[in-house]
């Protein structure tokens, strides 16, 4: 040993330098905590990630239209694709970006594992918060404390192609019952056919579907959560649409696949449980096809009483990794409140947004000529019915991926009711092991 | 031991640290920096308590996080489910690779070229690629390999829950076949020539000559194409991860990769990611020593 030197110096810096290294990671969990000060004169330099379209030229309006705060956008894979992932990866190693766009069902577990700050003290609350609608302002507050400000409201809805509805001899289902009454007289035309789809890789959309039945899969009681993914209301929705699959009234098949564009490109589909923001998406799939003018958008259908319920919708949030909130703040501001940010998104998104009188800008803004309904006219009706009281749970990709897994067997046999008791179990078993308090 | 260090004194030692001190620079930052923050991480973990809106505390827990991890269903059921992929791969891979490999040296020279390109060429497709384009040919709907086959009168989903094993380990075979075709077909070109004359001269067939002289003489080539296979297994994520997006039946736990990833990623729970990680890195470990004893006593053998 004694014949190496270097070699033992080195292992010793090694060591060291492993050391110092594995303090520097273990470091990386405390990024710069925020402290609320009063955004007076903010400015400086921030970064903004979204995954939304249009919201580039968003973040040039805001530069242009001021010169103290400057802002750098970057595109982020949407939710499906990693990109909470990757977002909530940045933030814990102290690099996130300034603001960020979180949707409703996701914010709880960001504020949770206290990846976003709280926002009052940094925003102007009577401005923002305080004027939104007590359904919107539900899913962005917690404990009484604001952590996003709301950019969109988005209903669920349906959307159909009115020309296969009149051949098979149809009016726009009005409640559930209708629907599936609709989808027997389709089959009998057109047996190859299909008059929407379940998509299992979307659980956000079953929740919204118990959510419009009156279910309410995450509540708390005092201090702690209590679950209800097999509440009564839950279950009837679970019955109706595996009698959905079974009698192929629905088809099973992913959203956003090749598959699933190929059906709505071939008329395989005569129409598409989703919401306001899925125009585009139904138009760049079909345009090619001679659709334009066949689809119109239509209330979801109801249980009896007209009653809806969100599917999706974002917020913008300041991070924990932000070294500069008073100007992120003033950013969020203009993006969740201002008619000129929503302006400058352009004719893309067919957004419906929360904050009061926003949706006309957003409205003038869409080229909704494709389609063959006023459907900003329909997406005012589905808003009004929007039930209240519903909350997201504190880790809802726990859930999500419970779902989507069992899901995964509905082709070959596998019911719905089974997927939300395996996926029940889980979210249990889940939260109990991050130490929460929950039951059932 | 003693002698050896002696004739390694002098100047020698500190050419040969000298010299190696890029190496192991990287290797500590990139390798064993990493699973020594895993291997800490795995000791922890955050627990939240209430609602979980007032923040968490880190606590030491022991054994705890691979106590979860052995104890999931998902987790054991990933491992299960790699182990039957590669109950269907290896077989199916190396059987082709040594088929291909040996017609390959049969064939006339000229020839040879030709088809040693159109073997390989599907490991130069990137295998995110090639995953991609493997799920398009399985979509029902979209692909024209499906429609071709349901006008001939066969119904089948390659994406269903009973099919889709069986539809990953095919682009794996095709992705990986060829590369180790090449591997195999090196070897051969390394066995002499005087003996594949002599066999011929004593009337042997080119069968013959395959199974008897060719194959026992490539056989330690062959041991190292299965060691790698066995690692490489282990690591599968790309295909699975990409065919997910295409259907349900690939859950989000479907192979114990995909586990570390989720649990890391969906589910934020780093500490439990990390000791799923060390135990792959464990399993990966003792297959590739158990795979080394093996083929080394049947060499010698």
């Amino acid at each position: 040993m004694k014949r190496h030197p270097l070699l033992r110096r080195r292992f010793l810096a090694g060591a060291a330098g492993l050391l110092s290294s594995a303090v520097l990671l273990a470091a990386c969990g405390s990024g710069p905590a925020a402290q609320p000060t009063p955004a007076g004169d903010a400015s400086g330099e921030i970064t903004f990630w979204s995954s939304m379209a249009g919201m580039d030229k968003v973040a040039e309006k805001f530069n242009a239209s001021q010169d103290k705060i400057k802002v750098k956008f970057e595109t982020i894979p949407n939710g499906g694709n990693g990109g909470y992932a990757k977002l909530s990866t940045a933030i814990t190693a102290g690099n996130g970006p300034d603001v960020s766009t979180i949707e409703y069902a996701q914010l709880p577990q960001f504020v949770s594992n206290g990846q976003v700050v709280e926002l009052d003290g940094f925003i102007n609350k009577a401005n923002t918060v305080d004027k939104l609608s007590e359904q919107i302002r539900g899913l962005v507050q917690f404990d009484g404390k604001s952590y996003g400000l709301p950019y969109d409201a988005a209903p669920m809805l349906m959307w159909y192609r009115k020309d296969l509805l009149d051949k098979a001899g149809v009016a726009v289902p009005k409640t559930w019952d209708e629907f599936e009454a609709a989808g027997k007289k389709l089959k009998a035309v057109a047996p190859k056919s299909y008059l929407a789809s379940f998509y299992p890789n979307e659980p956000t959309l079953t929740a919204a579907l118990a959510w419009q039945a009156g279910a309410k899969w995450f509540s708390t009681e005092g201090d702690s959560w209590k679950l209800g993914l097999r509440d009564d209301a839950t279950k009837k929705v679970a019955t109706f649409w595996q009698r959905m699959i079974d009698q192929k009234i629905v088809k099973v098949e992913q959203a956003f696949s090749d598959e699933w564009s190929a059906d709505l490109a071939n008329g395989t589909l005569a129409g598409v449980l989703g919401a306001n923001w899925g125009a585009t998406g139904i138009q760049k799939r079909t345009e090619a096809n001679g659709q334009k003018g066949k689809w119109i958008a239509a209330e979801a259908p109801n249980w009896g009483t007209p009653a809806g319920a969100f599917y999706g919708g974002s917020s913008f949030n300041i991070t924990k990794s932000s070294k500069n909130p008073a100007a992120a703040a003033k950013f969020i501001e203009f993006l969740a409140t201002s008619p000129e940010a929503v302006a400058a998104r352009g004719n893309t998104g067919s957004a419906y947004l929360a904050y009061p009188g926003l949706t006309k800008e957003a409205q003038k803004a869409f080229d909704a000529s494709y389609f063959g309904n006023d459907i900003y006219a329909v997406f005012d009706k589905a808003y009004a019915t929007i039930l209240p009281g519903w909350q997201w749970g504190p880790n809802w990709d726990v859930t999500n991926t419970a779902l989507k897994d069992s899901f995964g067997a509905l082709t070959t046999g596998g019911k719905i009711s089974t997927a939300l008791d395996s996926s029940a179990e889980s979210t249990l078993s889940g939260l109990k092991q991050n130490g929460l308090s929950v039951k059932e | 031991m003693a002698t050896k260090s002696r004739t390694m004194s002098g100047t020698g030692g500190r050419t040969a640290a000298l010299f190696l001190i890029p190496f192991f620079t990287v290797f500590t930052v990139a390798m064993i920096a990493p699973v020594i923050y895993s291997l800490v991480l795995s000791f922890y973990a955050q627990q939240k308590s209430g609602l979980g809106f007032g923040g968490a505390k880190t606590s030491f827990v022991g054994l705890e996080n691979y106590l979860q991890v052995f104890q999931s269903e998902t987790f054991t059921g990933g491992l299960g489910r790699l182990a039957l992929y590669c109950l269907l791969y290896i077989p199916c891979m190396v059987g082709g690779a040594v088929v291909f490999a040996l017609l390959l040296d049969a064939t006339v020279a000229r020839a040879r070229k030709l088809f040693q390109l159109l073997v390989f060429l599907p490991h130069a497709v990137p295998g995110v690629i090639a995953a991609l384009i493997w799920a398009y040919l399985y979509t029902p709907g979209v692909s024209p390999l499906v429609q071709a086959l349901e006008s001939g009168g066969i119904q089948i989903n390659f994406l269903d829950v009973h099919m889709v094993l069986p539809s990953i380990v095919n682009i794996a075979v095709w992705e990986w076949t060829g590369y180790n075709v090449i591997i195999l077909f090196t070897a051969l070109q390394a066995v002499p020539r005087e003996i594949l004359e002599a066999a011929r001269v004593d009337g042997a067939s080119e069968i013959r000559t395959a199974l008897s002289i060719k194959f026992p003489l490539i056989l330690p080539a062959l041991s190292v194409i299965i060691l790698f296979t066995v690692i490489g297994t282990l690591q599968l994520f790309t295909e699975p991860a990409i065919i997910s997006k295409a259907t349900a039946s690939v859950t989000s736990t479907w192979v114990p990769n995909l586990w570390a990833y989720d649990a890391a990623f969906n589910r934020h729970n780093l500490n439990q990611a990390a000791a799923a990680s060390i135990i792959i890195a464990l399993l990966a470990a003792g297959l590739s020593l158990a795979v080394t004893r093996l083929s080394s006593r049947m060499n010698k053998a």
